[in-house]
C-alpha cells in the first residue's frame, strides 16, 4: 500500500471515527438481545414455526429454529445485519468521493500530486476497514450477550456468519464507486445503491418463491450470501463476490478517472 | 521560464460556453492577474490548468509538462487555494495540512505555523466552527506551505478583513520574489492593480486582453486638464489624434488622451501653460471600458 493510500485512508478512518460506535454499537446491542432473548423464546419460536407454510419458510430462509445460531441468523445475519452494513459500506465510499466533492475537499486533495485512482483505492479500503471494524464489533456484542445469558453461541460459527457479510459489504462499495464515476451527488450514490441492495433481495425471494423465475437469484449478491453461521463460509462465493466487488471499483475508478469534477 | 502555458484552450458545457479559444503564458516570478465578473469563465480556466475538468479543445502546459497526462507530476509543483474554499465542517486546519503533507510526501508541515501566525489563522479548531474569513486563511496556508513554484488563487481575499488583505498582498509579493509565478482570479480589481504584472481580461468565456499593467493602464484614455494665460486657439487641440471629448471654457480645456501625449503636448506649448493635470484611469475603469466597448455591463 503506497504512503498516499495509507495517508488518505488514515484520514478517512479519523473523520468517520464515530461511524463504528454509530453503527456497530446499535447492530451489536441488537444482535446481543436476540441471542440473549433465545433460551426463553426458544420452545414457542419452534411451534410457531411448525405452523408456517413450507413457501414461506423456504422463501426467508426459516429452517429449524432449534439453536441460538439459526435464531441469530434468522433474525440478524438475513436480512437487517447485510443491508446495514451495505449502506454503511456505500456511505463510506460516498462520503470519500461524493461528499468530497461537495464539500469542496475534492479540490483540495487534488491539488496534491495524488491520482484519482488511488483515491478510489483509498476510499474502498476505508470503506472495507469501517465495515470490519463494525461487524468485529457486532461479533463480539452477540457473544457478549451470550455469554451473560447463557445462551450457547459458538464463537466460530458466530464469527463466520458476521465475516460472510464483508464480501456483500465490499460489493455495495465497488457499486458506490461506480456511481461516484458518473455521479457525485452523496445522495445519488447512497441511494442508488441501497435501493440496487433491496432490488437483489427481492430477486432473490423472488426466484425462491417462483422456481420458474429462479434463474433471477443469479442476479442478485444475495444467493451467494448463505448462511454461514450454520455452513461456514463458502469460499468460492466469498471470494467470488469479493473480486466483483473489486473490478466494480477498478471499472469505477477509470469513470472517475476520465470525469469532470466541477466546483 | 515559461510555467503556465495554453493555447486555443477551450472548455465546453453543451451549448454553454465555459472558456474558448483562450491563449496566454505565464512566467516564473510574474503574477498573472485572471480579471473578470462572476460567470466569466475565470473559475473554469483553472479548473481546466489543474485537470479537475477535461479541456473540449485546446491545451495546456504546466512547467512544460502536459496538464492532462502529467496532472500529477505538475500538481507536486503547485499550490492551489479553490475558489469559495471548503474541506468539511469535522477536520481541522492542522488535520487537513497533515493530510497534504503526506500526499506530498513531506515529513513535517513546512511552514504553516509562521504562516498560521502571519495570518492569525487557528489550525486547531474544527473548519466547521470557523468563520469565511478564518477559512479562508487556512486555506491560504494550504495551498502555500509548501513553498510551491506556482500558486494558483481563484478569488483569494474573499472574507479576509483589510488587514488580512494586505497581509495578502504581502505575501504574494514575496512569492513573486522567490521566483513563483502566481496566478490569480479575481474581480476585486484594486488588488490585482496593486500586486499583477500583467492581466487578462475575461468576458463571456474568451479571454478579450492580456496586457503588462502599466501597459493597459497606460494605453487608456487620460483625462487631461490644462489652464493656459491665452486660450485663442485651443480648439485646435480637437485635431490632434488621440484627442477627444475636448471643452473649452475661460482659459481652460479638459479632453481625453489615449496613447502618448507628444502630440498634445506639442500643440499645447504655442501657448503659456499655468497648470497641467493628468489623470490616469483606475483598473477599474479600464476594466468597465472593455465591457462597455462591447455594449455589455460586468455582472
Amino acid at each position: 500500500m503506497s504512503a498516499q493510500v495509507g495517508a488518505l485512508l488514515a484520514a478517512h478512518l479519523r473523520d468517520r471515527r464515530r461511524s463504528l460506535l454509530a453503527w456497530g454499537l446499535p447492530l451489536g446491542l441488537m444482535s446481543a438481545f436476540i441471542v440473549a432473548i433465545f433460551p426463553s423464546v426458544e420452545e414457542s419460536l419452534t411451534k410457531a414455526i411448525q405452523g408456517y407454510p413450507e413457501g414461506l419458510k423456504e422463501a426467508f430462509g426459516i429452517g429449524e429454529l432449534s439453536n441460538v445460531e439459526q435464531y441469530l441468523h434468522a433474525e440478524m445475519l438475513s436480512l437487517i445485519v447485510p443491508l446495514a452494513v451495505g449502506y454503511l459500506a456505500v456511505r463510506a465510499v460516498a462520503s470519500g468521493l461524493a461528499g468530497a466533492a461537495e464539500t469542496g475537499r475534492l479540490d483540495v486533495l487534488l491539488s496534491a500530486p495524488v491520482s484519482r485512482r488511488r483515491l478510489c483505492a483509498a476510499g474502498f479500503l476505508a470503506s472495507a476497514v469501517e465495515v470490519i471494524e463494525v461487524l468485529a464489533l457486532t461479533a463480539a456484542l452477540a457473544l457478549l450477550g451470550s455469554v451473560l445469558a447463557g445462551a450457547g453461541l459458538r464463537a466460530g460459527p458466530a464469527c463466520a456468519g458476521f465475516a460472510s457479510v464483508l464480501p456483500l459489504a465490499l460489493l455495495a462499495a465497488g457499486l458506490g464507486i461506480l456511481v461516484c464515476g458518473v455521479s457525485l451527488r452523496t445522495s445519488i450514490v447512497t441511494g442508488s445503491v441501497a435501493g440496487a441492495l433491496v432490488a437483489m433481495y427481492v430477486l432473490d425471494l423472488i426466484g425462491k418463491l417462483d422456481s420458474g423465475l429462479s434463474w433471477v437469484r443469479f442476479l442478485s449478491v444475495f444467493k451467494y450470501y448463505g448462511n454461514a453461521i450454520e455452513d461456514g463460509i463458502e469460499p468460492l462465493a466469498f471470494c467470488g463476490v469479493t473480486a466483483v466487488a473489486i473490478l466494480l471499483a477498478a471499472v469505477g475508478a477509470l469513470l472517475f478517472e476520465r470525469r469532470d469534477i466541477s466546483g | 521560464m515559461t510555467v503556465i502555458e495554453a493555447e486555443g484552450l477551450t472548455k465546453l458545457y453543451g451549448n454553454q460556453r465555459g472558456i474558448e479559444d483562450a491563449t496566454f503564458s505565464v512566467q516564473a516570478g510574474e503574477v498573472f492577474g485572471f480579471l473578470g465578473p462572476n460567470g466569466a469563465g475565470k473559475t473554469t480556466t483553472i479548473r481546466t490548468l489543474l485537470d479537475l475538468i477535461h479541456p473540449t479543445r485546446g491545451s495546456a502546459r504546466l512547467f512544460g509538462l502536459d496538464s492532462r497526462r502529467d496532472s500529477v507530476a505538475i500538481r507536486a509543483r503547485l499550490g492551489n487555494l479553490p475558489g469559495d474554499f471548503g474541506y468539511g465542517r469535522e477536520a481541522s486546519g492542522r488535520e487537513a495540512l497533515h493530510l497534504l503533507a503526506g500526499l506530498r510526501g513531506l515529513d513535517g508541515l513546512g511552514r504553516a505555523e509562521e504562516l498560521a501566525r502571519r495570518f492569525r489563522a487557528d489550525l486547531d479548531r474544527p473548519l466547521g466552527e470557523l468563520s469565511r474569513g478564518n477559512r479562508q486563511k487556512v486555506g491560504l496556508i494550504l495551498a502555500t506551505f509548501h513553498e510551491p513554484e506556482l500558486l494558483i488563487l481563484d478569488e483569494p481575499t474573499g472574507g479576509l478583513d483589510p488587514l488580512m488583505q494586505e497581509e495578502f498582498l504581502n505575501l504574494v509579493s514575496e512569492e513573486r520574489e522567490r521566483g513563483c509565478a502566481v496566478f490569480v482570479s479575481s474581480h476585486e480589481l484594486d488588488e490585482v492593480q496593486r500586486v499583477c504584472d500583467r492581466v487578462g481580461i475575461v468576458r463571456s468565456g474568451r479571454l478579450i486582453a492580456v496586457e503588462r499593467m502599466e501597459d493597459l493602464l497606460g494605453k487608456a484614455r487620460r483625462l487631461v486638464t490644462v489652464r493656459v494665460a491665452d486660450p485663442a486657439g485651443l480648439e485646435r487641440l480637437a485635431s490632434v489624434p488621440g484627442v477627444s471629448d475636448l471643452q473649452v471654457e475661460d482659459g481652460r480645456a479638459t479632453f481625453s488622451a489615449s496613447g502618448d501625449l507628444d502630440a498634445a503636448v506639442k500643440e499645447l506649448a504655442a501657448h503659456r501653460v499655468l497648470d497641467l493635470e493628468v489623470v490616469h484611469p483606475s483598473l477599474e475603469q479600464v476594466f468597465l471600458g472593455y465591457y462597455q466597448e462591447e455594449g455589455e455591463a460586468p455582472r
